[in-house]
């Protein structure tokens, strides 16, 4: 691609566009003819190459038809020279805007890379020094790098923030913060995010700033739609500082053309993005105060540049106007022809608003409602009759209607601030102030007054105030009543088990489940089994419960009762429930594990509750149930006692296998608890299988196997039994 | 349309588009308008299918006439919501002033109504702004009628030109080492602001947006 030097610089530049027409047809392209141009863009090259240049990498990486994984690899190439070019002083503007809109497409493209590659550091330091040229030349380069560099922020920000939970997946090519992982040798989650915080109150600081640049508003309104919308942690705090932004705070100096284009422009674009955002999401909690401003805005713009325009004055409304509807325009509402204007004092006592700025003594023109009139028709009226009245007129009207408020104020302080009623807006969001007041006069402040006055009358006074009240406490509640409305509580928890019953399949939850988040069966469980064993645990300190539990058994007896419950329910159906049996068991067991942490003699309920369940469940019990041997395998702990239980099963000849299969699992599978297992079965061994005649030929066999494999001592001791055993019963063969 | 002539015969790349949801031309009654889909119907055809509908009504109306104007400037109406900014345009070289938009992309949007101002910046706030190109938006209000249409053509052709000369004295202070640059888009409101003067009947409107 390097033009032979020969080539004069037009020649150089159709060669060149040759090849993006190329590229253009067929973006396969791009990587190819990208690594030819990249040697001609040094620092020495011409400037029209140079623009040429960097215009033809901000074109293509912009271009929806090059894929973005081939955006992420051709972005790694391109790294150095953006660096070379950003970091040259004397570099030319058109170049640097689109280097640094090149910058901006590739940043979260660089980013997604080297949350891949986390071994690619060389690559990420050039990114940095990418970025941080960037953010050093944002405030001090020409407009249009500025807005560019602007851009470049607010992807960055888009980059390292989080999106909405949870996050849309659309075509990959999306970046967020939670891509990032939490253990990156390069990038740490927590730095980006500060850093994208940072970036937003840099870029928001533009509405704060004393001198506006209306291009830099106008590009960072414009960039700030995506971010309300795509990262709702973020929207509120951009969509306060906006609504605390006056667009129309230049319109007090004298307007020249340029001024009023600028004011009229980033008032527009200000309604726009509000009203879009607006549009796009009606629920958002701002949505009032955005409606609000918006209103208040498009007043504001007519008062201002229809009165500047003249030729849009309606001096027609003057003609036809009802003498009614001047009255409730307040104090300008007066005819040039009265020169002095009498603004009869309020009478003692509370007033409306309304009342407040009415100067008119006539009754029947105070019962008019201006608000019937349409709010263009106020408009117009109420700029007509600023642009005719006489400016002494407003003055006396504006200064009778000040000593009413004065002395209004002086009988009722802090019933009625004047400051907060033109910004009657969400009081909550007042830790910033902008300096509204300043930025406009009286005339406008009084305007907006006229033109909310409608809505007044309806605020409350004095009067209507009511005292505070408070609900009365209910009457406590008697142990034995708290216990009943528990335990309805518990048989309405097991009610609505009941038919959630039979889960469906079980999706894997993995690793970072929440237990009972799902609102299925299992999840009441969890809620259930937890409430029996740890609700007491939970309530007081640890010693505290204890005592408690020892002392009186009332607050013990809530959890006792839901323990009764749920063995019932187990009970119920123990072949589906077991696993319900299994993890309240496991609860049980971990609970008394803790309180055995902080107590030296704890009431244990574990050893206790498996009995029982165990007892519960063995006369039920059919030769071929896996359940038994389910149980006895799953249950955190295993007692002598348990076992006992198991043995006792022997008792039934026809049970015989099923107690030796169970604890032969056991000795398999449980090496803790191998030994009282073995022992269980010797015993199983000397009590039934050598005295009793019992019918099942195969238990025998597989028990004195595993005993003989486990028990050193009894290959002998069954030869000597077997001589005997071989009298009585010819079939047994001794392993 | 009549922009896009102007601005096309003063050799300035030009794409154009609507922003309703469909192309409709006046028809017999106010209440029966032709309506066509965007980016499928050419404009010869509609014309043809007018001429046979009602060739009298049509001429009289001056819908024929804007159609043949409109089949000599390009092949048909397209949407602007349905654009695929930056997608090369390299077959529509019969569209007049092509030239110079085979990359997909424009730097000054013209709009010649408030509504379809609003619809364009609309549209790219949805959008997003992914090119992360800027651009500057622009609304010449223009009464559509054939008369107020020429004027509005030559209106929205002097703010062409004048854009263009500060983007070449731009361009130029690089050459001449000047320091004190800044640039083409801090110049855009007094350009506007002297526009406007000379052009008092057409309200503007004018921000900076993001492709």
């Amino acid at each position: 691609m390097a033009a032979p030097v020969a080539l004069s610089i037009d020649e150089q530049i159709t060669q060149l566009d040759d090849a993006r027409r190329l590229v253009l047809s067929d973006p396969n392209y791009y990587p190819r003819i990208i690594q030819g141009i990249l040697p001609i863009i040094n620092r020495e090259a011409r400037v029209e190459l140079k623009r040429w240049a960097a215009d033809f990498l901000a074109e293509g990486f912009a271009s929806p038809q090059l894929p973005s994984q081939q955006k992420e690899a051709l972005g790694l190439i391109v790294l150095d020279t953006l660096k070379s070019l950003l970091e040259n002083p004397h570099e030319d503007i058109v170049v640097l805007e689109s280097v640094v809109q090149t910058a901006a497409t590739i940043y979260p493209l660089v980013l997604k890379w080297i949350i891949n590659n986390p071994y690619d550091g060389p690559t990420w330091e050039r990114m940095l020094a990418v970025k941080s040229r960037i953010l050093r030349i944002w405030d001090t380069a020409a407009t249009g790098v500025r807005i560019c560099c602007i851009k470049f922020a607010q992807q960055v920000v888009l980059a390292q923030t989080t999106g909405p939970d949870p996050e849309p997946r659309r075509d990959g090519s999306e970046m967020s913060l939670s891509l990032v992982p939490e253990n990156h040798p390069l990038i740490a989650p927590r730095n980006l995010e500060a850093e994208g915080s940072g970036l937003l109150d840099r870029i928001l600081g533009i509405f704060q700033e004393s001198t506006i640049n209306t291009v830099l508003v106008n590009a960072t309104l414009n960039s700030l739609s995506l971010l309300v919308r795509a990262r709702p942690r973020i929207a509120n705090k951009i969509l306060n500082v906006i609504l605390n932004f006056n667009p129309l705070k230049l319109a007090n100096s004298p307007m020249t053309p340029k001024l009023r284009v600028m004011v009229k422009s980033m008032e527009k674009t200000t309604r726009s993005l509000l009203i879009h955002i607006n549009k796009r999401d009606p629920q958002n909690p701002l949505s009032g105060r955005i409606q609000q401003y918006v209103e208040r805005m498009m007043r504001s713009r007519t008062e201002i540049f229809d009165e500047a325009n003249k030729k849009r004055g309606h001096p027609e409304y003057i003609d036809g106007m009802d003498p009614a509807k001047r009255q409730k325009l307040g104090g300008q509402a007066v005819t040039a022809a009265a020169n002095r204007l009498h603004v009869p004092p309020l009478a003692p006592g509370p007033h409306t608003v309304g009342e407040l700025f009415t100067i008119t003594t006539d009754d029947a023109l105070k019962k008019f409602d201006v608000a019937q009139l349409s709010e263009d028709l106020v408009v117009k009226i109420g700029i007509t009759i600023l642009q005719r009245l006489d400016s002494d007129i407003l003055n006396q009207a504006i200064d009778g209607i000040r000593y009413r408020y004065k002395s209004l104020e002086s009988t009722q302080p802090g019933e009625f601030s004047f400051a907060t009623l033109p910004l009657s807006v969400d009081d909550d969001e007042d830790e910033y102030e902008p300096d509204f007041f300043n930025a406009e006069d009286t005339e406008q402040i009084l305007n907006k007054l006229d033109t909310e006055q409608p809505e007044e009358p309806d605020i409350p006074a004095t009067d209507m105030t009511l005292g505070k009240f408070t609900l009365p406490l209910p009457p406590p509640l008697t142990p034995e009543q708290a216990i009943r409305i528990g335990q309805d509580t518990i048989t309405r928890v097991f009610g609505v088990m009941q038919t959630l019953d039979e889960p469906g399949k079980k999706t894997k939850a993995g690793m970072n489940r929440l237990a009972a988040s799902t609102y299925d069966r299992d999840a009441w469980i969890t809620i259930i089994t937890r409430l029996a064993t740890r609700a007491a645990a939970g309530l007081e300190e640890p010693p505290a419960i204890i005592k408690q539990e020892v002392d009186a058994g009332s607050s013990l007896s809530l959890a006792n009762n839901i323990r009764e419950s749920l063995y019932v329910y187990v009970l119920e159906d123990f072949r589906k429930r077991i696993d319900i049996a299994v993890a309240w068991l496991c609860e049980e067991w971990y609970n008394d594990r803790v309180q055995a942490k902080y107590e030296t003699d704890p009431v244990l309920h574990y050893d206790k509750w498996v009995l029982k369940v165990l007892n519960g469940i063995l006369p039920y019990l059919d030769a071929r149930d896996k359940v038994l041997t389910r149980f006895l395998s799953e249950i955190p702990a295993l007692s002598a006692e348990v076992l006992e239980r198991v043995k006792g099963l022997c008792r039934d000849p026809s049970m015989v296998n099923l107690a030796l299969t169970s604890l032969l699992y056991l000795v398999m599978m449980r090496p803790p608890v191998r030994e009282i297992a073995l022992d269980a079965v010797e015993d199983v061994w000397a009590t039934f299988l050598l005295t009793t005649s019992f019918t099942d030929e195969d238990a025998k066999p597989m028990a004195a196997k595993y005993l003989t494999k486990w028990r050193p001592g009894f290959a002998d001791r069954i030869k000597a039994a077997g001589d005997d055993e071989m009298k009585t019963n010819g079939s047994a063969a001794a392993a | 349309m009549e922009a896009h002539l102007r601005l096309a015969t003063a050799n300035y790349p030009v794409i154009s588009f609507g922003t309703g949801s469909n192309v409709r031309l006046p028809g017999p009654s106010i209440s029966q308008p032709n309506v066509y889909a965007f980016n499928r119907t050419s404009y010869d055809s509609m014309y043809k299918e007018l001429y046979v509908k009602d060739e009298h009504l049509y001429r009289a109306n001056g819908v024929l006439e804007l159609l043949d104007r409109n089949r000599g400037i390009k092949w048909g109406p397209e949407r602007w919501q349905d654009w695929s900014i930056g997608l090369p345009r390299l077959t529509q070289t019969n569209d007049k002033g092509s030239v110079g938009t085979e990359g997909g992309t424009v730097d000054v949007v013209f709009t010649c109504e408030e509504r379809c101002w609003d619809a364009v910046i609309e549209d790219l706030h949805q959008r997003g702004g992914k090119l992360n190109k800027p651009v500057h938006v622009i609304n010449v209000g223009i009464i559509d009628n054939a008369k107020e249409a020429l004027a509005g053509g030559s209106a929205i052709l002097d703010l062409a030109n004048c854009f263009q000369k500060a983007l070449e004295e731009e361009e130029e202070k690089f050459g001449s080492g000047s320091q004190a640059r800044d640039g083409f888009d801090d110049r855009v409101p007094e350009i506007i602001g002297e526009w406007e003067e000379r052009w008092p009947a057409l309200p503007v409107s004018w921000t900076l947006a993001w492709f």
